[in-house]
């Protein structure tokens, strides 16, 4: 090794840690002024066991960021969950306005007697261009196309998702790379309506190993606007856990999406693509069984080593210490959990989690939003511990639960905001960036909604205001947006991967279809790029198999199109 | 202490290693205990070979059947319930809650039985486990303080340390650090090298929260090999 490369070896990563220590994570709520604040509901229940199961259903505050209108702005979609109760469509119309249009859209409802709205997910079904949306229920999903028109068609009837489950998670991949977008839903309970309960053992059988979940279920888009349920033939069928949220990337760099599930009550698993229309399920050997109590997967390469990590928050409090799991990519099929060693284990009771590059140095930040509940002086779990350790316990049984009232079970619980300090480590600064709030946090919803270059987002919380995060850093540095359009591959370009490298650092991004737990972040890939004034190379590799550089600017929004590298953009921002 | 010194046969271990427990152990340990339930040596050394072998669920139902048919065997009971506590580290958070809830049920009954020096600082050091939301702390107190009393009537032992760690250990989570540290501190004049002690004496606030959580983790194996009370005769 020559003495100049010596010099730069020792040089460049001392740089790039000084860059760490110049800017200052912040950011402004602004949820009022911007029109976006919006006070969720959980449903309620009727009859003897209604307490308890709204307890259990105590998710569904949601949030879903994609651009339907096509003005190159990202709009917001947030669900309600109570009976009767409005799902808002927010309009970005730029300079931190937004309208709300739900119901003039078409895609408010959906809170029906028998049916809970728990989720939402922006995707383009029909590779028309245009952004469609899943509303994803307890209960059967509901399908809405967009009519280009600012308005909505639901389509469910002819699109086969006639299934009812309990879904609480949707994310929406290319499973069998044929150029279109296919569905997976997570399933919280089995598939018993709770809101006209036959029998009421629809709680886990143990809150460690529980198996009695809903599972999942694999939907193959045919290309035809119909969706098939192909869940037993993918070999998912077996799969019985309480899932939570499902993260999908290429943890393999095979090319092919593989997929996470977080599980409440029981060990998560993970899945990898047989590149036939199947999937493996690698959780012994990769990652090894766990009791805990998944509720995120977001997936990320945090240390900028060129494979996918996972980020899982657990529930970490004063009565049950179960930490969140970091799970570094060994790039052998293997993950090791790093959680204790990087700092980013205790979360409290932890919801969705999202990374993002909040001061644009390189290297992927990570918030987490937490709590259950926040009431009363009570404190619920020792009257929960006490029906826990009764000899003989029938769990499944939701008449065994006692209520909960107006009592507090992990509630009131600070936020956290970890910053990647770049070395294998993380600090905690919530507070000094202005987001420590202690609402019951459920989702995230990511995206630079101003275009200015700062990662912002959206935070749903449960029976309580959302709120809107502007990004505010001073002195971040440079960056670089890409909107990625497939030709051949799906048009939202989901699963196309971009390695960047730029200032010494070479990163790469993978576009998602709603990895993390309530809340779909931006299609447009954020990079932070430090001090670096030009970027060295842009690599992407399309679902298609095609690769294809491209030469881009800093501190800009790229469109990118298959096959014919940089594209016009479009909107007022731009 | 006389009493639990006066219950410890001599039974011997008979080659099992640190590492080499075998199911044939267990077997014979088994049939020893059959003989004499109330053989807290036997039973002691009987778990740690099912902690190398992850055998808990036959070491409980052993324990089960083996109280049923001598239901006046205090110390066959208090080795029930140290096979609960092995197990808790191998469980779930929540399943290590119903281990150490049961757990605690057999101590009580052991001390019913007889109230000796290992049951009671058993039981007292178990409830320190439980986070404060439950109010366990001054139940743990009271045991201790009793355990306490029993070793000032006997000889000084080297386990007799144990006491004076769990009991300042108790006060500080009651709040009550000035009785916490004078606890400590007597313990630390007899046993000057103690390093769980000094380890205590020498932090405050934040720092000595984080020491005692992290000692009073439920992830982490509880040490229940009972030899020091025959190491120490």
């Amino acid at each position: 090794m020559s003495r100049r490369v010596l010099w730069i070896a020792a040089v460049v990563p001392a740089l790039l840690l000084a860059w760490n220590g110049v800017a200052k994570i912040q950011f402004e709520e602004i949820a009022g002024p911007a029109g976006v604040q919006m006070t969720h509901t959980t449903r309620h229940f009727k009859g003897k066991s209604a307490d308890v199961l709204r307890m259990f259903t105590s998710g569904g505050a949601a949030v879903a960021v994609g651009d339907f209108n096509n003005d190159g702005l990202d709009d917001l979609f947030v669900t309600d969950s109570d009976e009767g109760k409005h799902s808002k469509l927010y309009r970005n119309d730029g300079n931190w306005k937004f309208t709300e249009v739900g119901e003039a859209a078409g895609v408010a409802g959906g809170n029906d007697p028998l049916s809970i709205v728990a989720d939402g997910l922006w995707f383009d079904y029909d590779n028309d261009g245009w952004q469609d949306l899943l509303v994803v229920r307890f209960g059967t999903p509901i399908l809405y196309h967009n009519e280009r028109n600012g308005k909505f068609k639901n389509v469910t009837a002819g699109s086969g998702f006639t299934k009812f489950g309990n879904s609480i998670a949707a994310v929406a991949f290319d499973y069998d790379r044929d150029g279109d977008l296919d569905v997976m839903l997570g399933h919280y309970f089995k598939a018993e309506n709770l809101l006209d309960l036959k029998t009421p053992h629809v709680l886990p059988n143990d809150l460690d190993n529980a198996v009695n979940g809903g599972g999942v279920a694999l939907w193959r888009n045919e290309g035809n606007g119909r969706f098939t349920d192909v869940t037993k033939e993918a070999g998912l069928a077996h799969h019985t856990g309480w899932t939570l949220d499902i993260g999908h990337g290429d943890f393999d760099n095979d090319g092919w999406q593989d997929f996470y599930l977080a599980n409440d009550y029981g060990t998560d698993r993970i899945f990898f693509n047989n590149k036939n229309g199947t999937f493996r399920d690698t959780t012994e050997k990769s990652l090894g069984f766990d009791t805990k109590k998944g509720m995120n997967v977001d997936v990320a390469d945090y240390d900028n080593d060129g494979f996918l990590d996972i980020y899982v928050t657990n529930i970490t409090d004063e009565y049950m210490k179960e930490c969140n799991m970091l799970w570094h990519n060994n790039g052998d099929g293997t993950f090791t959990d790093l959680s204790k060693e990087t700092g980013t284990c205790p979360t409290l009771w932890g919801w969705a989690a999202k990374f993002g590059d909040f001061d644009n140095d390189g290297w992927q930040d990570i918030f987490v939003v937490n709590g259950l509940r926040s009431a009363g002086k009570e404190n619920y779990i020792p009257v929960l511990v006490t029906m826990i350790t009764t000899p003989g316990i029938d769990f499944t049984d939701v008449n065994n639960w006692p209520n909960i009232g107006n009592m507090t079970w992990s509630g009131y619980q600070r936020k956290k905001m970890f910053r990647n300090l770049g070395n294998q480590a993380f600090k905690e600064i919530s507070a000094e960036a202005g987001v420590d709030n202690d609402l019951d946090g459920r989702g995230i919803g990511m995206a630079d909604f101003d275009h200015d270059g700062l990662l912002d987002f959206y935070q749903t919380n449960a029976d309580q205001k959302s709120l809107l995060y502007r990004g505010r850093t001073q002195g971040a540095g440079n960056w670089v947006q890409m909107k990625l359009i497939g030709t051949k591959s799906n048009r939202d370009a989901i699963g196309a991967r971009v390695t960047l490298t730029a200032g010494g650092l070479t990163q790469i991004r993978e576009v998602n279809g709603g990895n993390g737990y309530a809340g779909q972040s931006s299609l447009r890939l954020h990079f932070g790029v430090g001090r670096a004034a030009k970027l060295d190379a842009v690599e992407i590799q399309w679902p298609s198999g095609l690769t294809e550089q491209v030469n881009l600017s800093v501190n800009k929004i790229h469109y990118v199109q298959e096959g014919k590298g940089v594209v016009p953009a479009w909107g007022p921002k731009n | 202490m006389r009493q639990a010194r006066l219950l410890v046969c001599a039974w011997a271990l008979a080659g099992v290693g640190a590492s080499g427990a075998t199911l044939a152990d267990l077997d014979r340990y088994e049939a020893a205990l059959a003989k004499n339930a109330d053989d807290l040596r036997a039973g002691s050394e009987y778990r740690q070979a099912v902690i190398q072998l992850k055998q808990y669920d036959r070491c409980i139902k052993f324990f089960e059947e083996l109280v049923a048919k001598s239901p006046q065997a205090a110390n066959a009971y208090l080795n029930y319930g140290f096979a609960y506590v092995d197990k808790i580290p191998d469980a779930g958070a929540i399943t290590q809650v119903i281990l150490a809830n049961t757990a605690l049920s057999h101590f009580s009954k052991s001390i019913e039985l007889r109230p000796s020096w290992i049951a009671l600082y058993t039981r007292g050091n178990s409830y320190l486990y439980w986070p404060k939301i439950f109010g366990k702390a001054p139940l743990g107190v009271k045991d201790l303080e009793e355990a306490m009393k029993m070793q000032k009537q006997d000889k000084l032992r080297s386990y007799h340390v144990r006491a004076y760690i769990s009991l300042g250990d108790g006060y500080w989570k009651m709040d009550d650090l000035e009785k916490a540290r004078a606890v400590w501190q007597e313990g630390a004049k007899l046993f000057p090298n103690e390093p769980r002690l000094k380890d205590r004496l020498s932090r405050s606030g934040e720092e000595l929260a984080k020491y005692i959580d992290e000692t009073l983790d439920p992830n982490k194996r509880v040490d229940t090999n009972l030899h020091e009370l025959w190491e120490d005769q």
